[in-house]
C-alpha cells in the first residue's frame, strides 16, 4: 500500500493596504505588511473560506479533489502564518484559490494578501522555514526602526541585516526549485 | 530579479498609495517597476506630456528601478497615433488594440511598440492564431498578461481572462510572454511564486513562466533603452564624448556657422566620412549631368558600358542618401 503524499504550504498573510494614519509615529513598512491577524479569525473559519474559494474557482471537481486532504496544520495569529496541507496531486488548485483571496474571511475583515512562501513535502521543513522567516522579519523591522530613530539598535545587531534582506529576496524566486529537490528526498524515506 | 512592467499611474491616485504599492512590490522581490500612463489614440492631445514622477519626488526603496511607460489604446490603425512622438517622452511604449484590425497591424507592422498589452477581460471576436502571434514574437514584440485583471475582476471578467490567457499561451507556446500586474489597488498584487503557480494552472510551464517574469521583460527594458540612447540599435552610446569648449570668435554669424557645422561632424563621426553640404550638392549635380549625358549616349553605346555607369551613379546616389539621413533634425 502506497502512502498518501501531501504538500505543506507555508502561507503568510500580508496587509499591504494603506490605512488612515492613526498613530503619530510612522510604522515601518515591514511591520505594517506583517501585522497580526484579527483575533476573530481561527482555523475553522479560514479553512471554510479556502474551501469556498476553491469551489468558486474550480467548481465541484476542484473542491472534491482537495476536500479530503485540505487541512490547516498550524495557525498563528501573532505572526499571521499558517501551514496548509493538501494532497500532492492537487496542491496547485489550493494555491491558486489562495491567490484569489483578497480579504480576511471574517466580519469587517481587513484586505489582505495570502502569500505562499514555501511548498514542502514534509511539515518539518515548512516549520523550520516559518521560524527562519519570522526571525528575519524581526531583524528587518528592528533595522528599519533603528534607521528611523537611533543607530543604537544598529550597533547591537550589527550591519548583518542588509545581507539577510538580500537573501530573503533570493529565496522568493528560488523557492520552488529548492523544494522539489527536498521533497523528493523526503518522499523516499 | 523579477520585473513588473505595468503599474497603472493615474493622476487621481494619491502619492502615498502609489508609494505603498511600490514598497510592497519591492518587498515581494520585484526589482524593476514601470509606471504606466494610458492614452487613447482617438483622443490624443496635440502635446503629450509625461506627468509620471520619478524617484527624487517619489519615495521608493533604494534598490528598485522605476521606469515610465505609455499604454496606448488603439481601435483603428488608420488613425495615425503618432507613435514616434509618444515613444520619445516615455521609457517604453505599449499598445492595447481593441479590434482585430488594430491587433493584426500591431502584430505585423508598427516598429515602435515593444509590448502588446491586451485587455483580456473582454471577449474578443477573433481567435489568437499562432501565425500573427509568432510573427510578433519573432519581431521582438512581447505579449503581456496582466494577472490583476483576473484577481480584481468579477465572474465573467475572470472567465474571459482565463480563456484569453490560455489562448495566447497556446498560440505562442509560452514564448514571448511578459507577466505584469496592472493592479489599480495594492491588494491585487501577488508575489512572483504565486503568479507562477496561477499561470501554471492555466497552462504556462514553470520554465516559460520564469522567463516571462525575468528574461523577457528584461529584454524589453534593454531594447527600449537601446532604441533611445543607442545608435541604430547597434551601438549603445554610453558616453558620447565631450568636446573641449572653443572660445567664441567675434561676430555672431560666424559662431553660429561653426555651431551648425560642428553638429554635422558629430553625427557623422560614427562611420562615413563627413561631406559638407556644398560638396554634397556638387556631387548631386554631377550625378544628374552624368545621368542626362548617359541617357543621350545610351542609344549609341553598347549596353555593357552604360550599365557600368549606371551602377556608378547608383552608388553615388546611395552615399548621398546616407548623408542626408545623418543630417541633424533641426
Amino acid at each position: 500500500m502506497v502512502r498518501i503524499k501531501n504538500r505543506y504550504l507555508l502561507v503568510n498573510i500580508l496587509y499591504p493596504k494603506l490605512e488612515s494614519a492613526t498613530s503619530k509615529t510612522p510604522i515601518p513598512d515591514v511591520v505594517a505588511f506583517n501585522q497580526p491577524t484579527s483575533s476573530s479569525l481561527d482555523q475553522n473559519v479560514l479553512l471554510k473560506a479556502i474551501r469556498a474559494q476553491v469551489l468558486e474557482l474550480f467548481g465541484d471537481y476542484g473542491s472534491g479533489a482537495v476536500l479530503d486532504s485540505l487541512q490547516i496544520k498550524y495557525f498563528s495569529q501573532a505572526t499571521s502564518t499558517f501551514i496548509l496541507r493538501v494532497s500532492r496531486s492537487h496542491y496547485q488548485i489550493a494555491w491558486a484559490a489562495l491567490s484569489f483571496m483578497t480579504k480576511e474571511p471574517v466580519k469587517n475583515g481587513k484586505n489582505c494578501v495570502f502569500r505562499v512562501v514555501r511548498v514542502s513535502g514534509t511539515i518539518r521543513k515548512a516549520e523550520e522555514e516559518g521560524i527562519r522567516r519570522a526571525k528575519e522579519i524581526v531583524i528587518m523591522a528592528r533595522r528599519e526602526m533603528g534607521e528611523q530613530s537611533d543607530s543604537t539598535l544598529d550597533n547591537i545587531f550589527g550591519k548583518g541585516g542588509k545581507n539577510n534582506a538580500a537573501d530573503a529576496t533570493n529565496d522568493i524566486t528560488m523557492v520552488d526549485a529548492v523544494d522539489s529537490e527536498d521533497e523528493e528526498l523526503s518522499d523516499d524515506d | 530579479m523579477s520585473y513588473d512592467l505595468n503599474i497603472p499611474f493615474l493622476s487621481s491616485t494619491p502619492t502615498p498609495e502609489l508609494e505603498r504599492t511600490i514598497a510592497f512590490l519591492a518587498s515581494l522581490g520585484y526589482t524593476t517597476l514601470a509606471l504606466s500612463q494610458t492614452h487613447n489614440a482617438s483622443s490624443l492631445p496635440s502635446q503629450v506630456t509625461n506627468t509620471i514622477p520619478l524617484p527624487p519626488v517619489l519615495k521608493t526603496p533604494s534598490k528598485t528601478t522605476i521606469l515610465r511607460r505609455c499604454t496606448l489604446i488603439l481601435s483603428d490603425p488608420a488613425h495615425n497615433p503618432r507613435l514616434t512622438v509618444l515613444s520619445q517622452s516615455y521609457d517604453m511604449l505599449a499598445l492595447r488594440p481593441t479590434t482585430e484590425k488594430a491587433y493584426l497591424s500591431a502584430c505585423l507592422s508598427m516598429p515602435e511598440i515593444s509590448i502588446i498589452s491586451l485587455d483580456l477581460t473582454q471577449r474578443f471576436g477573433f481567435h489568437f492564431k499562432p501565425k500573427p502571434l509568432m510573427t510578433a514574437v519573432n519581431r521582438g514584440v512581447r505579449f503581456e498578461i496582466n494577472y490583476a485583471q483576473a484577481v480584481q475582476g468579477d465572474g465573467p471578467a475572470r472567465r474571459n481572462f482565463i480563456s484569453n490567457a490560455m489562448a495566447i499561451i497556446r498560440g505562442t507556446k509560452g514564448r514571448g510572454i511578459v507577466i505584469s500586474s496592472e493592479a489599480t489597488d495594492v491588494i491585487a498584487v501577488r508575489a512572483p511564486a504565486d503568479v507562477l503557480n496561477l499561470l501554471g494552472v492555466w497552462g504556462l510551464g514553470r520554465e516559460r513562466g520564469l522567463e516571462a517574469l525575468g528574461v523577457n521583460p528584461r529584454g524589453v527594458v534593454v531594447n527600449e533603452g537601446l532604441k533611445r540612447s543607442g545608435f541604430r540599435g547597434v551601438i549603445d552610446v554610453v558616453n558620447g564624448g565631450e568636446r573641449p569648449v572653443v572660445e567664441k570668435k567675434e561676430g555672431g554669424k560666424e559662431s553660429a556657422k561653426t555651431k551648425t557645422k560642428r553638429k554635422v561632424e558629430e553625427t557623422t563621426v560614427e562611420g562615413t566620412p563627413p561631406i559638407s553640404k556644398r560638396q554634397a550638392k556638387r556631387m548631386k549635380l554631377e550625378a544628374l549631368k552624368a545621368l542626362k549625358a548617359n541617357a543621350s549616349s545610351q542609344s549609341q553605346k553598347e549596353g555593357s558600358s552604360s550599365s557600368q555607369i549606371k551602377t556608378q551613379i547608383q552608388s553615388k546616389a546611395m552615399t548621398l542618401d546616407s548623408t542626408s539621413k545623418l543630417k541633424p533634425k533641426g
